[in-house]
């Protein structure tokens, strides 16, 4: 899923270049949640087994 | 007038996608809670859903063509409501997650135990994406039309069930079990929270909001108790409380025995159709909510761009957040009711009070 993931990522900066470069906001929060979902993606395939946010919660809330 | 989105059709988008919600996870958790008299809770929780709805009539009839960001801004000033705004961002982002996670974990339970997550995610994001692309209307129309069919169908299923309803499973209920029904009823009051949903789209209903028009709010809350109440009670009363509060989705379990005259079964392949149908309009919901808080806390004109990368994030965020459903349990139990708690009645409560105390203000400027 991340190469498709990483493709849809390009392609629409590609398609939607002109809204995305026409305010630096834009840009930036593209940008953001771009490397944000890929760097999810990325540790997610490096190591599959992470334990859970709610492992790690229900860990320290007993 | 040509109203882009009507209070008749966010009563019926509230009503259809709390549908998943109260098949799915209402009835094991207040069978887990209250036990035996877990089905009374529906009707505690109009002590809650009451006020909430008033709640959010005032806030539409205080503010007429604005939205919830709008009103908060008249209450709050810019940078309260953009705070807050962000951590709707945050709370629509995670009650996603959630919906995307408890609807394949809902598919392998049910129809397809073998296949993977991806799977099911990577269809509902496609059906997801191209509903957005249809626009708003599309999505509110459809939970429109297909609402109906919905409850007929449920009408059916429980004058079929009626007969096989045992009393010895719901009764006796003491004044003793009086105090674990009222708590267990934040449950119900959770999921009747997304009533609103109204003041997201506040600014759709035109100016002028005739009493009639806000009426539907109240019916789509009736109905929703109904229904709440209804499916908690054939829950508990055919499959009984033990069983309702051990199994991930009991109302699927429940309706297995049931046949309309022998001419018509498998009740179930209906009832996760039900289930996927909500699931879909919750989550196409949720996302519209999201580019909206997304607009309004960035100031962003165009948000289109957005929907690949927040797909993205959404798609492994159900990967860290909870990998199986006991985990899945315990995030619902002990993280999304209480967030909903607090996003759906603590905020919009101290909008009203805020809006309470400036209604000599309002009141001039409108």
């Amino acid at each position: 899923m991340i190469y498709i993931f990483s493709f849809t990522i390009i392609y629409t900066f590609i398609r939607q270049r002109e809204k995305i470069l026409s305010k630096k906001r834009n840009l930036a929060l593209y940008l953001l949640l771009s490397v944000s979902g890929l760097a999810l993606g990325i540790v997610y395939l490096l190591n599959p087994y992470l334990p859970s946010i709610t492992t790690v919660m229900e860990k320290y809330m007993k | 007038m040509n109203r882009e989105v009507t209070l008749r059709q966010i009563t019926f988008m509230y009503l259809f996608i709390s549908i998943s919600s109260i098949l799915r996870q209402m009835p094991q958790m207040l069978a887990a809670e209250a036990g035996r008299s877990g089905y009374l809770s529906p009707v505690w929780s109009i002590l809650a859903t009451v006020p909430l709805t008033a709640i959010v009539i005032l806030l539409i009839k205080s503010y007429p063509g604005l939205n919830f960001y709008e009103i908060m801004v008249q209450l709050t000033g810019k940078f309260l409501a953009k705070l807050f705004i962000l951590l709707y961002l945050l709370w629509i982002l995670l009650a996603i997650t959630a919906k995307v996670t408890a609807y394949s974990l809902t598919m392998q339970f049910t129809l397809m135990p073998k296949t993977k997550s991806d799977f099911f995610m990577a269809i509902m994001i496609v059906l997801v994406f191209y509903a957005l692309i249809r626009g708003i209307k599309t999505i509110f129309r459809f939970s429109e039309l297909t609402l109906g069919t919905v409850l007929v169908f449920f009408a059916v299923l429980f004058l079929c069930a009626m007969t096989r309803i045992r009393r010895d499973y719901l009764l006796p209920v003491q004044t003793i079990h009086l105090k674990s029904t009222i708590l267990a009823s934040k449950y119900v009051i959770a999921i009747g929270g997304n009533i609103i949903l109204a003041l997201f789209f506040a600014d759709k209903f035109g100016v002028t909001v005739t009493k009639q028009q806000l009426r539907k709010l109240w019916f789509g809350l009736l109905t929703f108790t109904g229904l709440a109440f209804i499916i908690t009670l054939f829950s508990f009363g055919i499959s009984g409380t033990s069983l309702t509060a051990n199994l991930p989705f009991p109302f699927y379990i429940t309706v297995k025995s049931i046949s309309f005259f022998n001419i018509f079964e498998r009740f179930e392949v209906f009832v996760t159709l039900i289930c996927i149908l909500s699931d879909f309009a919750a989550i196409a919901i949720f996302a519209i909510l999201l580019m909206r808080c997304f607009t309004w806390a960035f100031g962003l004109t165009e948000y289109n761009f957005l929907y690949t990368p927040l797909t993205v994030i959404i798609f492994y965020l159900t990967y860290y957040l909870s990998s199986t459903q006991f985990e899945f349990n315990y995030l619902y139990q002990y993280i999304i009711v209480n967030l909903n708690l607090v996003f759906q009645y603590v905020i919009p409560a101290l909008l009203a009070l805020l809006c309470f105390l400036k209604r000599k203000q309002i009141k001039k400027q409108y």
